[in-house]
């Protein structure tokens, strides 16, 4: 075990209406991205309650991506502005309290951007296999 | 003592107020009181209580209120109160009309140990005002640590918790009907310490609505620096969104509505 390579466990929000499309995209569109993340697909990434991440967190998710459409094409108007509203704060809270905030992150994709899905994936597991487990995850603690 | 004294007695002769929420000496401690036209002679004993002796009046005023609506009530406020008052006519918790302010200034000594930045109310029937204070600097000590030492220190006192819901239930802005902390599908149960998560919960439910009085890490048996994540949580609602918690100036909560426009980026993976 101890020689084998780390695999993060990730956990995806993604809206219904453009990350999930977009991942759609990149799925058909037969794009390679790394198998360690787990989609849990929202109406609206307006409803990912910072409950939902510490949560996510608790229960030994290395890290949290959070998709959501575009400022200004949300379907449902004006959700969005409250997920950067909510995951900002909760970044610098984390960070506060030394949760390590990049572990937490924000992107914006829409239902036609299938390859930025994949790169953000990449480039997201990527630094959470840099960053190792997560420290809640390495306390006794944390069940 | 005495001016605050005569305007309570005169609210409560002129029939303006149904009652005073204030504090009288009772079997030797400064205790939490109604006062009432009824028996107006008890006036004479009414205090500003000292400064280690505080209770949440906000909290006792929301439980009058629901028994007596219609009711106005004079309440005894020093800064902190004032500003929980003011979130919780904002959270359409009470009726603005229907409380009337008996301010308190509090001294120095209470205001450096609260590090409080308005440490008197609007009104000022007893004390004079004092220096506030600016800066936490007890939040500026877990600001300088590194990442890793940060999160063992914090998680040492999250780990003290006994789950005993006694910041929560001493919480003057704490008046939800159902409580995240005790749903079992976001927190565990039958389990301490809790969830390590357990007060990062609560300070995001405190952000911009935590009045800092302080009552919370008082309270705590297992003396968790709560004071300090929730001074940080205002702070940082503050630099992002602007909003000054308790101040009747700045708004509604950024929380309690989505906004007409986002200016807001995402930050960089």
């Amino acid at each position: 075990m101890a020689d084998k390579e780390f695999e993060p466990k990730i956990i995806g929000f993604f809206c219904n209406w453009c990350t999930y499309a977009g991942a759609d995209l990149a799925g058909v569109s037969r794009l390679q991205y790394p198998p360690n993340i787990r989609v849990i697909r929202v109406m609206c990434s307006g409803t990912v309650s910072p409950h939902h991440v510490l949560r996510a967190f608790q229960k030994g998710a290395d890290g949290v991506l959070i998709g959501g459409c575009h400022l200004g094409d949300c379907h449902y108007l004006r959700g969005n502005f409250m997920t950067i509203k909510r995951m900002r704060f909760l970044q610098d809270l984390l960070k506060f309290t030394g949760f390590e905030d990049g572990r937490l992150h924000l992107e914006w994709i829409s239902a036609a951007e299938g390859p930025k899905f994949a790169q953000v994936v990449r480039d997201f597991t990527e630094k959470i296999k840099k960053m190792g487990p997560s420290r809640l995850k390495q306390t006794p603690k944390a069940a | 003592m005495d001016r605050l004294r005569e305007k309570v007695r005169n609210l409560l002769q002129e029939g303006k107020v149904a009652g005073y929420l204030g504090y009288m000496m009772q079997d030797g401690h400064p205790l939490p009181h109604l006062f009432t036209p009824e028996r107006l002679e008890e006036v004479a004993q009414a205090i500003v209580a000292p400064d280690e002796a505080r209770y949440p009046l906000d909290k006792l005023l929301q439980e009058l209120v629901s028994r007596y609506p219609d009711a106005t009530f004079a309440i005894q406020v020093r800064g902190c109160d004032e500003r929980g008052l003011n979130e919780l006519y904002k959270w359409g918790q009470l009726d603005p009309g229907k409380v009337v302010l008996v301010g308190v200034a509090c001294t120095q000594a209470q205001a450096d140990y609260c590090e409080c930045p308005g440490p008197w109310a609007s009104v000022i029937d007893y004390g004079e005002k004092c220096e506030p204070v600016l800066r936490s600097r007890r939040v500026d000590r877990i600001d300088a640590l590194a990442g890793d030492e940060a999160f063992k220190e914090w998680l040492a006192s999250f780990n003290r918790c006994i789950k005993c819901y006694g910041c929560r239930d001493v919480c003057p802005m704490c008046f939800c009907k159902e409580c995240a902390l005790e749903h079992p599908d976001l927190m565990s149960t039958g389990k301490i310490p809790p969830d390590s998560i357990f007060q990062l919960v609560r300070a995001i439910h405190m952000a911009g609505r935590c009045i800092d009085c302080g009552l919370c890490e008082e309270n705590c048996p297992a003396d968790i620096p709560l004071r300090v994540l929730y001074k940080k949580g205002n702070a940082l609602v503050k630099g992002l969104f602007g909003y000054e918690t308790g101040s009747p100036e700045s708004g509604l909560s950024p929380w309690k509505n989505l906004g007409e426009e986002s200016t807001m980026t995402t930050k960089p993976l």
